[in-house]
Protein backbone atom coordinates (compact mmCIF):
# COMPACT_ATOMS: atom_id res chain seq x y z
CA UNK A 1 0.00 0.00 0.00
CA UNK A 2 2.86 2.04 -0.67
CA UNK A 3 2.80 4.66 -3.35
CA UNK A 4 5.66 4.16 -6.10
CA UNK A 5 8.16 6.15 -5.40
CA UNK A 6 11.19 5.58 -6.64
CA UNK A 7 12.70 8.33 -3.80
CA UNK A 8 12.25 8.15 0.19
CA UNK A 9 10.75 5.57 1.36
CA UNK A 10 7.77 6.37 3.62
CA UNK A 11 7.11 4.26 6.25
CA UNK A 12 4.84 3.92 9.31
CA UNK A 13 6.20 4.98 12.73
CA UNK A 14 3.69 3.88 15.38
CA UNK A 15 5.05 5.71 17.85
CA UNK A 16 4.35 8.97 16.30
CA UNK A 17 0.95 7.40 15.75
CA UNK A 18 0.43 6.06 19.25
CA UNK A 19 0.93 9.46 20.19
CA UNK A 20 -1.50 11.28 18.51
CA UNK A 21 -4.04 8.69 18.75
CA UNK A 22 -3.55 9.08 22.80
CA UNK A 23 -4.16 12.76 22.29
CA UNK A 24 -7.51 12.21 20.23
CA UNK A 25 -8.95 9.75 23.05
CA UNK A 26 -7.86 12.10 25.81
CA UNK A 27 -9.69 15.10 23.82
CA UNK A 28 -12.80 13.16 23.95
CA UNK A 29 -12.85 11.69 27.14
CA UNK A 30 -9.94 13.04 29.05
CA UNK A 31 -10.57 12.72 33.00
CA UNK A 32 -14.75 11.34 33.02
CA UNK A 33 -16.08 8.41 34.54
CA UNK A 34 -17.83 5.56 32.38
CA UNK A 35 -21.04 6.64 31.27
CA UNK A 36 -23.63 3.76 29.41
CA UNK A 37 -25.35 6.67 27.67
CA UNK A 38 -22.44 8.27 25.99
CA UNK A 39 -20.31 5.39 24.95
CA UNK A 40 -21.62 5.18 21.63
CA UNK A 41 -20.57 8.65 21.06
CA UNK A 42 -17.25 8.82 22.58
CA UNK A 43 -16.48 5.31 20.90
CA UNK A 44 -17.17 6.90 17.77
CA UNK A 45 -15.61 10.23 18.12
CA UNK A 46 -12.33 9.07 19.28
CA UNK A 47 -12.06 6.52 16.26
CA UNK A 48 -13.12 9.22 13.82
CA UNK A 49 -10.44 11.86 15.22
CA UNK A 50 -8.28 9.55 15.07
CA UNK A 51 -8.58 8.23 11.54
CA UNK A 52 -9.33 11.59 10.25
CA UNK A 53 -5.60 13.04 11.89
CA UNK A 54 -4.05 10.23 10.17
CA UNK A 55 -5.60 10.59 6.86
CA UNK A 56 -4.69 14.21 7.02
CA UNK A 57 -1.06 13.04 6.91
CA UNK A 58 -0.96 12.78 3.63
CA UNK A 59 1.10 9.29 3.16
CA UNK A 60 -0.47 6.64 0.74
CA UNK A 61 -1.78 4.28 3.23
CA UNK A 62 -5.21 2.32 3.75
CA UNK A 63 -5.69 2.54 7.71
CA UNK A 64 -7.91 0.45 10.18
CA UNK A 65 -8.74 2.12 13.23
CA UNK A 66 -10.32 -0.11 16.12
CA UNK A 67 -11.34 1.47 19.66
CA UNK A 68 -12.40 -0.82 22.47
CA UNK A 69 -14.28 0.68 25.63
CA UNK A 70 -14.66 -1.29 29.00
CA UNK A 71 -16.52 -0.27 31.88
CA UNK A 72 -13.42 -1.01 34.83
CA UNK A 73 -14.98 -3.48 37.24
CA UNK A 74 -12.79 -6.47 37.42
CA UNK A 75 -13.65 -8.61 34.74
CA UNK A 76 -11.00 -9.43 32.25
CA UNK A 77 -10.40 -8.39 28.47
CA UNK A 78 -7.77 -10.02 25.97
CA UNK A 79 -7.52 -9.14 22.59
CA UNK A 80 -5.02 -10.60 19.95
CA UNK A 81 -4.48 -9.87 16.37
CA UNK A 82 -3.24 -11.96 13.54
CA UNK A 83 -2.04 -10.32 10.42
CA UNK A 84 -1.29 -11.32 6.93
CA UNK A 85 0.28 -8.52 5.10
CA UNK A 86 3.31 -7.26 4.03
CA UNK A 87 5.69 -6.40 6.78
CA UNK A 88 8.09 -3.93 4.99
CA UNK A 89 5.50 -1.82 4.57
CA UNK A 90 2.32 -2.54 7.08
CA UNK A 91 2.59 -2.04 10.48
CA UNK A 92 0.20 -1.60 13.71
CA UNK A 93 0.41 0.92 16.30
CA UNK A 94 -1.48 0.07 20.28
CA UNK A 95 -1.84 2.94 22.62
CA UNK A 96 -1.55 1.94 25.99
CA UNK A 97 -4.08 3.59 27.94
CA UNK A 98 -5.29 1.88 30.90
CA UNK A 99 -6.68 4.09 32.79
CA UNK A 100 -8.23 4.35 36.20
CA UNK A 101 -11.76 4.47 35.05
CA UNK A 102 -11.38 2.41 31.86
CA UNK A 103 -9.56 1.41 29.53
CA UNK A 104 -9.28 2.12 25.61
CA UNK A 105 -7.70 0.32 23.06
CA UNK A 106 -7.20 2.49 19.64
CA UNK A 107 -5.23 -0.16 17.26
CA UNK A 108 -4.37 1.70 13.80
CA UNK A 109 -2.87 -0.45 10.94
CA UNK A 110 -1.62 0.85 7.46
CA UNK B 1 13.82 -11.85 -21.71
CA UNK B 2 10.66 -12.70 -20.31
CA UNK B 3 7.46 -11.73 -19.91
CA UNK B 4 6.46 -8.29 -17.81
CA UNK B 5 4.98 -8.97 -14.60
CA UNK B 6 0.98 -8.16 -14.47
CA UNK B 7 0.15 -5.95 -11.92
CA UNK B 8 -3.74 -7.07 -10.98
CA UNK B 9 -5.03 -3.40 -10.15
CA UNK B 10 -8.47 -4.77 -8.75
CA UNK B 11 -9.45 -8.49 -7.89
CA UNK B 12 -11.89 -10.31 -10.55
CA UNK B 13 -15.11 -11.36 -9.84
CA UNK B 14 -14.16 -14.79 -8.34
CA UNK B 15 -11.42 -13.60 -5.98
CA UNK B 16 -13.53 -10.41 -4.65
CA UNK B 17 -13.53 -10.69 -0.85
CA UNK B 18 -17.18 -12.25 -0.09
CA UNK B 19 -17.92 -11.33 3.52
CA UNK B 20 -20.34 -14.03 3.83
CA UNK B 21 -18.25 -16.68 3.20
CA UNK B 22 -15.71 -15.24 5.50
CA UNK B 23 -18.06 -14.72 8.55
CA UNK B 24 -18.99 -18.17 8.17
CA UNK B 25 -15.65 -19.47 8.48
CA UNK B 26 -15.20 -17.39 11.39
CA UNK B 27 -18.27 -18.65 13.15
CA UNK B 28 -17.25 -22.75 12.65
CA UNK B 29 -13.83 -21.79 13.95
CA UNK B 30 -15.50 -20.17 17.00
CA UNK B 31 -18.61 -22.31 17.67
CA UNK B 32 -16.18 -25.44 17.48
CA UNK B 33 -13.44 -24.16 19.82
CA UNK B 34 -15.63 -22.62 22.18
CA UNK B 35 -18.22 -24.39 22.97
CA UNK B 36 -18.92 -24.97 26.56
CA UNK B 37 -15.73 -23.02 27.43
CA UNK B 38 -15.34 -21.45 30.42
CA UNK B 39 -13.75 -18.13 30.85
CA UNK B 40 -10.00 -19.23 32.67
CA UNK B 41 -7.59 -16.00 33.08
CA UNK B 42 -4.74 -18.39 32.55
CA UNK B 43 -5.68 -19.95 29.48
CA UNK B 44 -7.19 -17.02 27.86
CA UNK B 45 -4.69 -15.24 26.38
CA UNK B 46 -3.33 -18.30 24.48
CA UNK B 47 -6.48 -19.06 23.06
CA UNK B 48 -7.97 -15.46 21.97
CA UNK B 49 -3.85 -15.98 19.62
CA UNK B 50 -4.68 -19.18 18.81
CA UNK B 51 -8.20 -18.46 17.61
CA UNK B 52 -6.78 -15.03 16.07
CA UNK B 53 -4.17 -17.39 13.81
CA UNK B 54 -6.84 -20.13 13.23
CA UNK B 55 -9.01 -17.25 11.70
CA UNK B 56 -6.75 -15.70 9.49
CA UNK B 57 -5.28 -19.46 8.17
CA UNK B 58 -8.87 -20.06 7.39
CA UNK B 59 -9.89 -17.33 5.83
CA UNK B 60 -6.55 -17.09 4.07
CA UNK B 61 -7.11 -20.76 2.39
CA UNK B 62 -10.87 -20.17 1.82
CA UNK B 63 -9.79 -18.64 -1.42
CA UNK B 64 -8.74 -15.18 -0.37
CA UNK B 65 -5.03 -15.69 -0.39
CA UNK B 66 -4.04 -12.67 -2.46
CA UNK B 67 -5.46 -10.35 0.21
CA UNK B 68 -4.19 -8.97 2.93
CA UNK B 69 -5.86 -9.97 6.12
CA UNK B 70 -5.79 -8.20 9.38
CA UNK B 71 -7.73 -10.49 12.45
CA UNK B 72 -8.29 -9.05 15.47
CA UNK B 73 -10.82 -11.29 18.47
CA UNK B 74 -11.40 -9.94 21.56
CA UNK B 75 -12.46 -12.59 24.67
CA UNK B 76 -13.98 -10.72 27.75
CA UNK B 77 -15.25 -12.21 30.64
CA UNK B 78 -19.18 -11.23 31.29
CA UNK B 79 -19.56 -9.49 34.59
CA UNK B 80 -22.39 -7.13 33.63
CA UNK B 81 -20.02 -4.36 33.10
CA UNK B 82 -20.48 -2.32 29.86
CA UNK B 83 -18.28 -2.72 26.83
CA UNK B 84 -18.45 -0.79 23.42
CA UNK B 85 -16.21 -1.80 20.30
CA UNK B 86 -15.98 0.74 17.32
CA UNK B 87 -14.18 0.96 14.24
CA UNK B 88 -13.30 2.55 10.79
CA UNK B 89 -11.48 2.46 8.03
CA UNK B 90 -9.94 4.17 5.12
CA UNK B 91 -9.46 2.12 2.54
CA UNK B 92 -10.65 1.09 -1.32
CA UNK B 93 -14.65 0.47 -0.60
CA UNK B 94 -14.35 -1.22 -4.42
CA UNK B 95 -12.04 -4.44 -3.45
CA UNK B 96 -11.83 -3.85 1.02
CA UNK B 97 -14.70 -5.39 3.20
CA UNK B 98 -14.91 -6.89 6.40
CA UNK B 99 -16.80 -9.71 8.15
CA UNK B 100 -17.37 -10.08 11.71
CA UNK B 101 -18.67 -12.43 14.22
CA UNK B 102 -20.08 -12.38 18.23
CA UNK B 103 -20.40 -15.27 20.27
CA UNK B 104 -21.41 -15.12 24.20
CA UNK B 105 -21.41 -17.88 26.63
CA UNK B 106 -22.34 -17.52 30.07
CA UNK B 107 -18.75 -16.27 31.24
CA UNK B 108 -17.29 -14.80 28.04
CA UNK B 109 -18.27 -12.77 24.68
CA UNK B 110 -15.80 -13.20 22.12
CA UNK B 111 -16.00 -10.65 19.04
CA UNK B 112 -13.64 -12.69 16.08
CA UNK B 113 -13.32 -9.49 13.56
CA UNK B 114 -11.25 -10.30 9.87
CA UNK B 115 -10.96 -7.08 7.86
CA UNK B 116 -9.42 -8.58 4.79
CA UNK B 117 -9.54 -6.31 1.54
CA UNK B 118 -6.13 -5.09 1.61
CA UNK B 119 -5.53 -5.97 -2.02
CA UNK B 120 -2.13 -5.63 -2.16
CA UNK B 121 -1.18 -4.97 -5.30
CA UNK B 122 -1.62 -1.66 -5.32
CA UNK B 123 2.05 -0.28 -6.35
CA UNK B 124 0.37 0.74 -8.89
CA UNK B 125 -2.82 2.44 -7.52
CA UNK B 126 -3.12 5.97 -7.14
CA UNK B 127 -3.79 7.18 -3.83
CA UNK B 128 -6.92 9.51 -3.65
CA UNK B 129 -6.30 12.68 -0.97
CA UNK B 130 -8.31 15.51 -1.19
Amino acid sequence: MEEYNSGEEVGFNPDEISVSVKECVEGVIGGTDYNQSKVNQWTASIVEHSLTHLVKQGRAFKYIVNCTIMQKSGAGLHTANSCYWDTATDDHSVPDLADDWLPGDPMTTP
Amino acid sequence: MGESDTYHIRPNHQQKFRPAVVKECIREIVRERLSGVQYNPEEVPELTRSLADSVKDKVKNSGFDKYKLVVQVVIGEQRGQGVKMSSRCFWDADTDSYAEDVFMNASSILVPRSLPGLWPEAVLTPCLHS
